[in-house]
């Protein structure tokens, strides 16, 4: 009886997996043409492009985080860093769908905030459809959730950091090491395991990004903004080609577990080498 | 000393500017949520008197029932993730039988599948199953998502709890069942409320499951009934406002009293999947 409890998440869940190939009812063999189809599937290459713009974005604002927890462990007061703490992430406690509606009503073309601002400031040429615009539509959508402190980078950056001994940054000071020294040569080594799990996250994290995208633009205009996931939907609620969708969300399953295996591997080789290395 | 001093105000400073720029967007979000259009047109940015409160009755009465369709889904998968997670970690934890390893192993793995490439397969299996617009359909993902998060994050917990406790309930006449309902929930009681949240916030903010499998308005849960609503308010700022703030509410007022489990939970999710 016991045993039935153990049991039924892992095969319920891997019940669910298994349907991974599985393009519906009534469905005749089509072999790999669904495959061939997406080889030669311009938005669907465009889609990963799009995704690889997406993730670098992401990694470059680190920059915001990693700053933001390095003023907070310098802060000497206590309750001064527990306060700004708290403010720093409450964005977090904000259902997802209300920020990407709240930007989306910045972006607006004509009562947006930035448009207005830019109206306040006499730049009216520099006014445009943020998230109509092929040209602005992905950097819009990136923008979301500026300054992107609210979130796990943050999280991870300030415990890593809270973490680490007062010995060591007071022996770094009395060594002549300075602030920027100190983040290079001290701080980031010592987090370096907690940056390598985060970066795990956000690979499988962006490939499934897709729901500011869809709340924003749907992928538009004309697919500037499309990504895997949107494209999977909507071949198959709107151009209902189920078995092409499943085809695609069979690859971008494999992919995913392709990458975190890669990068689960990586990391047990490196911190191998770190414990056989260390003094 | 003085340099020093300064140095920690311009610390301050930095930091308060990066608040202000996270909180922006919900500032303004109240600010406006207050406004007629008049109003809005008037002074876009400052806030303005008076307040009307009407918004918010006006957005009520339209984004009710989505709260409710999220609060019931996100009790009913709650309730099963705590149940069936607290038993299987402490059978895992506590039990020793042929196959526990690998039976925790097939639960690790889970982890590393991504649930939303799942989308596709499991609407179809839904749609065969006909069990679209109810529901059940809702809480299955929550539920099994839940329960291999909750069962990694149970052992994990129970284990740290010192054995020679439950020697002693064993001494006193303690079996299985009473172990589990007057030892281990008792103890586990942090990671229940880390399980919960993340559960709770799972379910009010997903939004492609319940966008695909949901066609019936009464059925709608927040994060979907809300682009809806943002539809139909569009050129009504404030009641648009005041029903985005409405739909944050809950998971506001639970940030703000439990933050310490909410952050166990987020960290301990990131724990889980290494």
């Amino acid at each position: 009886m016991v045993g039935l409890f153990a049991y039924y998440p892992a095969l319920s869940a891997f019940f669910h997996s298994a349907f991974e190939w599985n393009p519906g009812s009534g469905s005749t063999f089509v072999g790999a043409d669904n495959y061939r189809q997406m080889l030669q599937d311009a938005v669907w290459w465009h889609s990963f492009r799009n995704l690889g713009v997406i993730f670098v974005f992401n990694l470059v604002t680190w920059i915001f985080p990693l700053l933001a927890a390095e003023l907070l462990i310098t802060l000497k007061s206590r309750r001064w860093q527990f306060a700004m703490r708290t403010l720093l992430i409450v964005p977090m406690a904000f259902p997802g769908v209300v920020t990407a509606l709240i930007w989306g009503f910045f972006y607006d073309p004509n009562t947006g905030v930035f448009n207005q601002v830019l109206a306040a400031i006499g730049l009216e040429s520099l006014q445009q459809n943020w998230t109509g615009s092929p040209n602005s539509a992905l950097i819009s959508l990136l923008l979301v959730g500026f300054p992107f402190i609210g979130g796990l980078p943050f999280l991870v950056f300030y415990s890593g950091l809270n973490n680490i001994p007062r010995e060591i940054f007071e022996a770094a000071a009395l060594d002549g090491l300075g602030r920027w020294g100190r983040l290079w040569r001290v701080d980031l080594p010592l987090i370096a395991g907690q940056l390598r799990v985060l970066l795990f996250l956000v690979v499988v994290g962006t490939f499934q990004y897709g729901f500011v995208a869809y709340v924003l633009t749907q992928g538009g205009p004309d697919n500037a903004t499309v990504v895997p996931l949107l494209w999977t939907i909507s071949q198959a609620f709107t151009a209902a080609n189920w078995g092409y969708a499943a085809a695609l969300s069979a690859v971008l399953f494999t992919v995913t577990l392709a990458f975190s295996a890669v990068i689960a591997l990586h990391r047990r080789r490196e911190t191998g080498m770190a414990d056989g290395g260390r003094m | 000393m003085s340099r020093l001093r300064s140095n920690q105000a311009g610390i301050k400073a930095v930091l308060l500017l990066l608040v202000l720029g996270g909180l922006a967007p919900y500032l303004f979000m109240i600010i406006t949520s207050g406004k007629t259009n008049q109003q809005f047109e008037r002074s876009f940015w400052a806030p303005d008197l008076p307040f009307h409160l009407e918004n918010y009755a006006t957005a009520w009465n339209q984004i009710r029932p989505y709260l409710l369709n999220s609060v019931q889904v996100a009790v009913i998968s709650i309730v099963i993730t705590a149940v069936i997670a607290s038993v299987s970690g402490f059978v895992l934890s506590r039990y020793r039988f042929p196959g526990r390893r690998l039976l925790y192993g097939l639960v690790l793995v889970l982890m590393a599948v991504p649930g939303i490439t799942n989308l596709i397969p499991l609407f179809v299996m839904m749609r065969d199953f006909n069990l679209l617009n109810t529901y059940v359909v809702l809480v299955i993902p929550y539920a099994t998502g839940g329960i291999v998060l909750g069962t990694i994050l149970m052992r994990n917990f129970i284990d740290a709890i010192p054995q020679s406790i439950y020697d002693a309930a064993r001494v006193d006449g303690a079996g299985a069942i009473r172990m589990y309902t007057h030892v281990t929930l008792p103890l586990s009681f942090p990671a229940l409320g880390s399980i919960s949240l993340i559960t709770l916030t799972t379910v009010w903010n997903d939004f492609f499951w319940p966008l695909l499998v949901i066609s019936d308005d009464r059925m709608r849960t927040v994060s979907v009934g809300l682009q809806y609503f943002q539809g139909q308010n569009a050129i009504s700022y404030g009641p648009l406002m005041a029903g985005y703030l409405l739909a944050s509410v809950p998971l506001v007022v639970v940030f703000v009293l439990l933050s310490k489990y909410f952050l166990a939970g987020v960290q301990g999710g990131l724990a889980g999947s290494q």
